[in-house]
């Protein structure tokens, strides 16, 4: 059956002769509607420049990527942007929002950048930002919010465009293990809720049971793992 | 425009900060074209407003009208090749005098005209210069503020030469001296007691034509140089190097500011890669995030430039009037423009952070 997000025989090399490094080795991955991946991997393991060509942020160097039935590898850099603004939803290691934008404008911005139209854009984020439990918050600037709150208004804005796909680099990093099952929870709900795609890149073995796959990633090569939990 | 303003409400210090130094400096600027305009029209106001296209001069002067001698035979030569009310003749001379009865000495500059000519001047009180009058003389306004009124006597206290002044004209200054006008009568008095020449001569002689006819004229007299008024006016003492010094700060100030803006927008975007990672990561392109940049910086730089022109117009007001400050419109736009293409120039390196930012640095790490 053909996913929201197909991988198929993905590799990715950097430099040449004695610099030769196989980051990504041969990876085919298949992420349906509604399901929520896991992948695991010790640093150096390729997972994040996995990440960043399911992210569009990269180029493969050979192999296919296809999202949403769009192949995303043959793409120009300003077309991927779009593809980034419209299809995926990224929740980085350490929420990275915007320093000088309140909660409500980091969630604006994003509707700002795809051109659209403010009065939606409002209600939409006002709704997120009630589900996420943060719309007391709207006001506030990051400096002034926990860390679990922040990781809370990087999922808003992720779902902010209504994208296909939602990456989580290490999304619970940052977070006591409380805090980082909360956040979890989140993006799991949400992936069920609106039927799209989620996959999460990390170390933390506690959530993993919130996950539908968990797969393995060492040496750029990828296996499904199988744990009590699933 | 989202990004650009809301960052500048949140960092209102830091651009506070830079906004009252890029103020200083473009006041500073307004400023010293202020006093610029000023000293060159305290300087050669008289010149400015002369009504003579060219001037007639001694080869060998140096373009320095004070240098230059005319004889009367050479006036009398060009004189009959030009069409009348074309030229006039024209004698100058700085002088000190006093106001009879007192013994304060007033710097003042001779200038000797026919008084139906084109340089006679225009008389704002009192009466005009006249050719059969003996020992009149016009001068500028300025003169009243050192005491000396209609019906005065002035003289000169090396020669006990005397004159009276019988109309005040604006507008005239040379070489940062009121200028004091007599006819070519009065003229012959000085210019042969205060020399060993036996003939009276003049200085130069000012010409009101085009090119065409000037060209004709430079052919068939020998020994005489026709100079452009802006020649004339550049040669006047002290007003090349005057202006060339304040002009010289300007463009110091112009290149300051330029840096100074340039280095904070660059230094505030280093600070930000970070975050124009994330930005391009979740999916803002370049061209986005460059014109983020760029409507900060002009919204900026027009709102210091509005305060600066504010401050200096407040400065006018405040400034005695006799310090020699003049503002001048096009001046102010002319320079308002130039701050504005000075800012795009120094944003250019900003820019070119925000196009080396790679989206991939957003992922943290890649292996």
């Amino acid at each position: 059956m053909s996913g929201k997000v197909v991988l198929e025989n993905i590799s990715k090399w950097y430099g040449e002769g004695d610099t030769f490094v196989k980051a990504v080795d041969q990876v085919s991955l298949h992420v349906n509607k509604g399901e929520f991946i896991a992948i695991m991997g010790p640093s150096g393991s390729g997972k994040s420049t996995l990440l960043s060509i399911m992210g569009a942020l990269l180029s493969p160097s050979e192999g296919r990527f296809l999202l949403d039935n769009q192949d995303v590898t043959k793409l120009t850099k300003n077309e991927m942007a779009q593809v980034r603004l419209e299809k995926i939803g990224f929740i980085f290691q350490s929420s990275n929002l915007v320093s000088f934008l309140s909660v409500r404008d980091q969630l604006l911005l994003v509707s700002k950048l795809a051109g659209k139209k403010e009065k939606e854009a409002k209600q939409k984020s006002d709704q997120l930002l009630e589900r996420m439990g943060l719309f007391h918050r709207r006001n506030y600037y990051p400096e002034q919010l926990s860390g679990g709150e922040k990781q809370r208004v990087a999922i808003a804005r992720a779902w902010m465009n209504d994208p296909e796909l939602i990456l989580a680099d290490e999304p619970t990093a940052s977070l006591d293990s409380k805090r980082g099952r909360d956040i979890v929870e989140m993006i799991a709900k949400e992936v069920k809720l609106r039927g799209k795609s989620a996959i999460m890149v990390t170390h933390d073995e506690r959530v993993l049971d919130l996950c539908d796959r968990v797969w393995k990633i060492k040496d750029g090569q990828l296996s499904e793992h199988v744990t009590a939990h699933v | 425009m989202f990004l650009a303003l809301r960052e500048i409400k949140y960092s209102k210090l830091r651009f506070l900060l830079i906004g009252i130094i890029m103020i200083l400096i473009t006041w500073l600027v307004f400023l010293i074209s202020g006093l610029a305009n000023g000293l060159s029209s305290e300087n050669a106001s008289s010149f400015q407003n002369i009504e003579a296209t060219h001037f007639i001069v001694q080869p060998n002067a140096d373009k320095k009208l004070s240098r230059s001698r005319i004889s009367e035979d050479k006036w009398a030569e060009i004189q009959k090749l030009s069409s009348p009310g074309g030229v006039t003749p024209f004698g100058q001379k700085m002088l000190s005098i006093v106001k009879q009865g007192t013994d304060h000495k007033i710097d003042i500059a001779v200038f000797a005209t026919d008084a139906n000519g084109f340089l006679a001047p225009d008389v704002i009180e009192g009466k005009k210069l006249r050719n059969d009058a003996k020992n009149e003389v016009v001068v500028d306004q300025s003169l009243s503020e050192k005491g000396i009124h209609i019906g005065d006597w002035i003289q000169d206290p090396d020669t006990d030469q005397k004159w009276q002044v019988v109309g005040f004209t604006r507008g005239q200054m040379y070489s940062h001296s009121p200028v004091v006008f007599m006819n070519l009568h009065d003229w012959q008095t000085i210019a042969m007691r205060q020399t060993a020449e036996t003939t009276t001569y003049y200085n130069a002689i000012s010409v009101r034509m085009d090119s065409s006819q000037i060209n004709v004229l430079q052919s068939k007299v020998k020994d005489i140089d026709i100079i452009s008024k802006e020649d004339a006016l550049q040669n006047i003492p002290g007003y090349k190097e005057e202006q060339s010094t304040l002009n010289m700060m300007m463009v110091f100030l112009f290149v300051i500011a330029s840096f100074v803006q340039a280095v904070f927008f660059y230094v505030i975007t280093l600070q930000k890669t970070s975050m124009y990672g994330v930005l391009k990561a979740i999916g803002a392109n370049t061209a986005k995030l460059t014109r983020s940049l760029v409507v900060q910086m002009l919204f900026i730089i027009a709102l210091v430039i509005m305060c600066s022109i504010g401050l200096s117009y407040g400065a006018q007001a405040l400034i005695s009037p006799s310090v020699p400050f003049q503002l001048e419109i096009g001046t102010m736009v002319l320079f308002s423009g130039l701050f504005f293409v000075v800012s795009i120039i120094g944003s250019l390196l900003s820019l070119y952070q925000i196009l080396k930012i790679d989206a991939v640095e957003a992922i943290g790490r890649v292996d």
